[in-house]
Parts: C-alpha cells; sequence; structure tokens
C-alpha cells in the first residue's frame, strides 16, 4: 500500500511539473503582445514592439504619443503593443537573443552594435525593397541605405542619425583666455594647458562601462588624421595610432579617475560646469535645455557654443565630419501578408516626415528622413545641424565601422594605453586581436 | 537485502522528475554548449566546424588567461578567507553572547540586498572624484593614499573582491544553524574538563561542523566565486585593462560579439575548473576517502 502511495505521489509530481510547462504565467509577466488577447477584437493585428525609446529616453514622450495616435487610427485593425526596456545593454542582449532563437520580434530597433550587414543578409527581417521603391524610400535622405543593404534589398532602415561634434562651454573657455574654439590639434591642447591652469577639467573622458566618450574622441582624432578613407584599410592605418597617441594625451586633462569613469561621470562634470568640453551626439541637446541643469538662472545652453572637429596637422581630415546610425528599425519576416503590411504601416507612420519632425523638435536627435525642421527647433540643435550640413565629408563612428568585437574591447585597450600597458601599437593591435578572434 | 522489483519501480518513479528536470536543463545545455564550442558560429549565419581553434584562440587571449586566473583567486578567497571568517563569527554568535541577534541580522543583512545594488554601492564608495573612501582618507590626513581604486592596475581587482569577503552573513547561518545542533553535553565535559572556548571551537566545534555545513559554505563559496559576474560587471566591467575580468564576464562579452564559438569554449572551460575544483574540495575534506575507507571497514564487518 506504501509502495502504491509513493508511486502515486510520484506521478502526481511528474504531472504537476509537465503542467507547469502550460501554465499561465502571471500577467506582468507576459509578453506584452499577448497581453491583450483576451480583449483583442477578432481580426486586429498586434504588433509587438520591444522599444528603448522608453523611460527617460528623450524620444519617449513623442514616441509614445505616436504609438497611441496610431492605435487610436487603426482601432480594431491593428495594435501596437510596446515591450517598455529602459536599459541599452539589456535591450541589445534581449533583441539578440530573440534574433538567435528565431523568435525576433514584430519590430525592433538595433544600433550599430550589431552586426547589422549579417543580420541583414539572414533572411530573419522583412525584405523592405519593395514598399521602398513604391515611394516610402523618397522620404529618406539620400544614400541613407547604401552601406547597409545587401544586394540591393533594404530590410533594416537606418532611422536616427547622429553626428558628434565637440560643444564647449564658452565661460570655462573665457576664464582660460580663450574666445573661440581651437581649430588644430596642436592649438586645442595650448587651450588644455591654460584650461586646466585655470583650474577646470578640458573634456570628460571615460575608460569604463563601454568608453563611450573616449571612444567618440577617438573617432574625431582617427578623422581629422585620416579623412574620409581611413577605414579603408582597416586598423592597419597609421592614423589609428597616431590617435592613439593623441587620445593618451587628452588623459592628462580630464578629471580624476577618468579610467573608472562612466557615462554618468562625464556628464555630471559637464553639467558642473567644471569641464569645457563635451562630445556626445544630439539626442543629449535637450539636457542643455533642462532647468534642474541651471546654474544661478543660466541655462547650459546659455553658457555653450557647438565646435567643429579641429583639425590634425598634416591630417586629411578638415572638413569632416563624425557621424553613425543611432537607430536602425527593424522589422522580423512575417508569413501572413496582412500581418506584413500592418507592420510596414506602422514604419511607414513612424518615419513619415511630419512625425519625424515633431520627434526631432522634442527629443532633440536626428534622422535619415528628409524633414523640415520646426522653427521652434532650439539653438544648440540648429547649430549641430548647421555643423552636420557644412561638412564636407563623412565618416562613421569606430563603432559602426568595425565589428562589435571592436567596441566591446575598446574598454580594455584604452584603459591599458592609459596605464601604461601597452604602447599606442599595442592598443591597436589589441583591437585587431578582438576583431580576428571573432571573425 | 537487495531491493525488490517494485522496490527498484518505486525509487525510479520518485527519481524520475529530478532525472527529468536535471536532463531537460542541464545535461543537455552542456552538451549543446560542447558541440558549439567546436563551431564558428555567429548565430545567424550556418555554423562551421572549427576543431579545438576556439580553445586555442582562449588560451591565447591575454584577458581569458587573466580571467581565469581571477576567477581561481576568487573561489580561493571565498573557500578559505570568506568561510572561515564566516565560521569564526558562527561560532562566536552561536555562544550567544550580548547583543548576538542584533548582529546575526547586521551580517545577515547584506544577503538580502540585491548584488547590483551592492555593487552600485561600492562603486560610489570608491569613486576617485567623489569618493567616500577617497574622502576619508583625506579627512584624516592620508590623502596621498587617494587613487582611482576601480581604474587602478594594482587596485582594482583587490578593491572588487575585498568588500565582498566581509558579507559573510549567508555562510554564517548555514553554520550557526548546524552549530546548534551540537549536543551540548560535549561543551559542559569540555568546560568541566578546564577547556577554553578557543579550544572548545577548535576540538568540538569545527570538527562537528567539519563534514557538514563547512564543506557546504566551502563548496558554495569556491562555486559561487566561479560564477562571479553582475559584481565585476557593474563595478568595472572587467576594466582596467582586462584586470578585473572573470569568466563569466569574459563569456558573456564573447555573446555581445555574437562569438557563440568561444563564448561556448569558455564555458566549457569553466565546467571544467568547476569540477576540478570540487574535486580538490572533496580531496581536501577527504570526502571520498572517508566514504572508501567505511565502506571497506562494513564489507569487512558483513564478512
Amino acid at each position: 500500500m506504501k509502495k502504491l502511495i509513493a508511486l502515486l505521489l510520484a506521478m502526481v509530481m511528474v504531472f504537476a511539473l509537465a503542467a507547469c510547462g502550460q501554465q499561465t504565467a502571471p500577467a506582468g509577466e507576459q509578453p506584452a503582445a499577448e497581453q491583450p488577447a483576451a480583449e483583442q477584437p477578432a481580426g486586429e493585428i498586434v504588433i509587438n514592439f520591444p522599444s528603448i525609446w522608453v523611460g527617460t529616453d528623450s524620444k519617449a514622450e513623442y514616441m509614445g504619443k505616436l504609438i497611441e495616435a496610431f492605435n487610436e487610427e487603426n482601432a480594431g485593425a491593428i495594435k501596437v503593443v510596446v515591450e517598455e526596456q529602459t536599459d541599452y545593454q539589456a535591450y541589445r542582449d534581449k533583441i539578440r537573443t530573440t534574433i538567435t532563437t528565431g523568435s525576433a520580434p514584430d519590430i525592433c530597433i538595433l544600433d550599430t552594435t550589431f552586426d547589422i550587414k549579417a543580420y541583414a543578409e539572414s533572411g530573419k527581417f522583412m525584405d523592405l525593397t519593395p514598399y521602398l521603391e513604391a515611394g516610402w524610400g523618397d522620404t529618406f535622405t539620400d544614400g541613407a541605405f547604401d552601406a547597409w543593404s545587401v544586394d540591393g534589398k533594404v530590410s533594416i532602415l537606418p532611422f536616427e542619425s547622429a553626428v558628434f561634434t565637440p560643444i564647449y562651454n564658452t565661460e570655462i573657455l573665457a576664464a582660460a583666455g580663450w574666445d573661440h574654439f581651437p581649430a588644430t590639434y596642436d592649438e586645442f591642447f595650448q587651450m588644455a594647458e591654460d584650461v586646466k591652469a585655470a583650474g577646470y577639467n578640458v573634456m570628460g573622458q571615460m575608460a569604463g562601462d563601454n568608453a563611450w566618450s573616449s571612444m567618440l574622441w577617438y573617432s574625431l582624432i582617427v578623422e581629422a588624421i585620416g579623412g574620409k578613407d581611413v577605414y579603408a584599410n582597416g586598423l592597419s592605418d597609421p592614423a589609428f595610432v597616431e590617435a592613439a597617441k593623441v587620445l593618451k594625451e587628452m588623459y592628462n586633462y580630464t578629471f580624476d579617475g577618468a579610467v573608472s569613469a562612466t557615462a554618468g561621470d562625464v556628464n555630471g562634470h559637464f553639467i558642473a560646469r567644471d569641464t569645457a568640453i563635451y562630445l556626445n551626439g544630439p539626442w543629449w541637446i535637450a539636457n542643455f535645455y533642462k532647468e534642474d541643469n541651471a546654474v544661478d538662472g543660466k541655462l547650459l545652453a546659455d553658457v555653450c557654443e557647438v565646435a567643429v572637429n579641429p583639425g590634425y596637422g598634416e591630417g586629411k581630415g578638415v572638413g569632416g565630419l563624425v557621424t553613425t546610425v543611432q537607430g536602425f528599425l527593424a522589422a522580423a519576416k512575417q508569413d501572413d501578408p496582412a500581418k506584413e503590411a500592418a507592420v510596414v504601416k506602422f514604419l511607414q507612420y513612424v518615419t513619415d516626415p511630419a512625425h519625424v519632425s515633431e520627434l526631432a523638435l522634442s527629443s532633440g536627435a536626428m534622422f535619415f528622413v528628409k524633414y523640415t525642421p520646426s522653427p521652434d527647433t532650439n539653438v544648440i540643435s540648429q547649430k549641430v545641424t548647421e555643423v552636420a550640413n557644412s561638412a564636407e565629408f563623412t565618416i562613421l563612428h569606430v563603432n559602426g565601422a568595425f565589428p562589435t568585437a571592436f567596441s566591446t574591447e575598446f574598454p580594455a585597450a584604452v584603459s591599458a594605453l592609459v596605464l601604461g600597458e601597452v604602447d599606442e601599437q599595442g592598443f591597436v593591435d589589441m583591437l585587431q586581436t578582438a576583431i580576428d578572434n571573432a571573425a | 537485502m537487495k531491493p525488490t522489483r517494485s522496490d527498484r519501480s518505486a525509487l525510479a518513479a520518485f527519481m524520475a522528475p529530478a532525472l527529468i528536470i536535471m536532463l531537460v536543463f542541464f545535461v543537455i545545455p552542456v552538451i549543446y554548449v560542447v558541440v558549439v564550442s567546436v563551431l564558428k558560429w555567429n548565430g545567424i549565419s550556418t555554423a562551421t566546424f572549427t576543431d579545438i581553434q576556439n580553445f586555442a584562440k582562449l588560451f591565447k587571449d591575454k584577458a581569458f588567461v587573466r580571467s581565469v586566473t581571477n576567477n581561481v583567486i576568487w573561489a580561493l578567497v571565498a573557500g578559505f578567507i570568506q568561510v572561515p571568517l564566516a565560521m569564526v563569527m558562527a561560532i562566536i554568535l552561536s555562544r550567544k553572547p550580548a547583543g548576538w541577534k542584533f548582529f546575526r541580522t547586521v551580517y545577515f543583512f547584506p544577503q538580502v540586498i540585491s548584488g547590483i545594488a551592492l555593487a552600485t554601492l561600492w562603486r560610489a564608495i570608491y569613486n576617485a572624484d567623489t569618493g567616500l573612501l577617497n574622502g576619508l582618507l583625506r579627512s584624516i590626513g592620508l590623502g596621498d593614499l587617494a587613487r582611482d581604486w576601480l581604474g587602478t592596475v594594482d587596485t582594482a581587482f583587490p578593491a572588487v573582491l575585498i568588500y565582498w569577503v566581509f558579507y559573510v552573513g549567508y555562510y554564517m547561518v548555514i553554520m550557526m544553524a548546524d552549530i546548534t545542533t551540537i549536543d551540548s553535553s560535549y561543551y559542559e565535559a569540555a568546560t568541566i574538563d578546564g577547556a577554553s572556548d578557543f579550544q572548545q571551537a577548535i576540538y568540538i566545534t569545527i570538527p562537528l561542523i567539519k563534514r557538514t555545513s563547512l564543506l557546504t559554505c566551502v563548496t558554495l563559496a569556491s562555486v559561487l566565486g566561479l560564477r562571479q559576474f553582475e559584481q565585476v560587471y557593474m563595478l568595472t566591467n572587467g576594466g582596467p585593462a582586462n584586470r578585473t575580468s572573470t569568466m563569466v564576464l569574459y563569456m558573456y562579452k564573447k555573446l555581445q560579439d555574437t562569438n557563440y564559438g568561444m563564448a561556448s569554449a569558455s564555458a566549457v572551460i569553466l565546467i571544467i575548473v568547476g569540477v576540478i575544483f570540487i574535486v580538490c574540495i572533496r580531496a581536501l575534506f577527504n570526502i571520498g576517502n572517508d566514504e572508501v575507507r567505511a565502506q571497506k571497514k562494513m564489507r569487512r564487518a558483513v564478512k
């Protein structure tokens, strides 16, 4: 009898465990796309959109309104359900995993840390070429797809662009006796000496986290030295070693603890107005106008000016600009033509020039869409746009120009360089080895 | 007495759920990892067989060698510094001195806070510019010692490791629970014989918990040391110059690079290191030998 009971108990356990596999998850843990299933009107197409443009992201507010408006306009037919993810790295990890496991979301946002070409070649994403050729493509800036199409087909849309140009605090430069931003890197380091002597940091550098600021500065220096064809021969171009020397020198003019610093430290110092120069993408411009960052009633924007990347000795980069694709829109391949049409409809809605104009106004971000900037666009954004428009050529930010392994290795390489663990050539070798290992 | 057929059926039925779970969630993934470790695969394109190239690349990569070294140090520190510290605290608090409940709570408290939160807290403490530690040093006239604790080659790894060593509450509670089960008559007899508290701890407490909670804690602490990730990720992301990297962080970075082959190869090495550690710990605690001796003794007795 005891054995029979034992056997029954064991069977109950097995069935209970088996049932766990089918058990409905609590509402809060359900994929957002599945949440409204119970209330979903018959025939309504639900589009699952894990988004990073939420929370405190500068595009969050307008994107939220845009999606709400789209859902209202298409009530009963299409519903876009946003899965909010506020942590950028967690978002990337999630998207990467879902794509690898063959369960890519209906729409997602990619950036240059993804191997975009490989993803485009994978066939896991919707071919948007027919829709773009039918007229939608005219709304995008000229050549927007050139670098990202595969065999003439576009499956991953470059959407948010970024240009990187220094912005400086005029009061700090004035305190150091400078009424203009240096035009060359020689002059830049003279200015740096004066700013340092005046008791300020010159720029924020960071080798902690993803070393974002240092990577941006490295891109600018590489551009100044190597010019528009600097990536033609990969890292073997001497500009990369030369640029490493300049980057290392810059660490003499940043705040204490830059080797372990993160973006928060860099931003914090500039906001605290103890650092003269700031370098980041246009999405950060909104912070120049935040009351929270004002001192004595003066907004950060009131004391800042937009500069251009200085030239470098005999360098080839005068007049150049560093840019990147900050956000791609990608849509998973759909078996259902109706759902494919719904996804395209939403993408067309988001990339509509009128909506993009509003999005640019509210966020300060820039886009690969031909839109008329709002007359209410803030001054810093306007000046950044002027710099972008006057550029003679553009090159990609290093993190977009090389495979992901470059960016992953960069923090280790730059900290090794700054701490004297490797020389400039060793720094470049570390990056090259990382790329080779991933190849 | 040999188990009957029906005994065997009952045993199998009882073991089946655990075995199925083990198979699905451990054995199959491990086999999968081993298979992927010999492939070149970016998660999208077709995978290609690469022999042992991924392993060769791993051992040529200074960052990986540093990660393995750091993990071994971490596991050793966990097993042989953190756990003994916890044991000392457990022995002291199990004597129930004044305020022992308060201290037990205080020591255990960090265990209920997430590792991420603690790492964030310590990141602020170590901050070169505005950190509490440098501020304290400056305020007591030791400003020369102030530095970028997480950004200096010599101090980064000790800084990451050292605060964690003092979070002994988890192991302390396990050992305290074990110590309370020791028959008080041992201590009474020892007291009558004139043994000091220290001698009682050395000759009664430690030998009686050695094979139970102490072994468990050393094993747990070492294995957790080998699995370290979030703390390093949050504090340094493996920097500066990979000085604080660990195997799991290294693996994570390879996954970010969509280099699934090398990520899996590093996972295989992690499993091997883990097995070596567990075997060494068992050998250290004489577990296998004792079992063999006990079995031999039993056989002799039966004969």
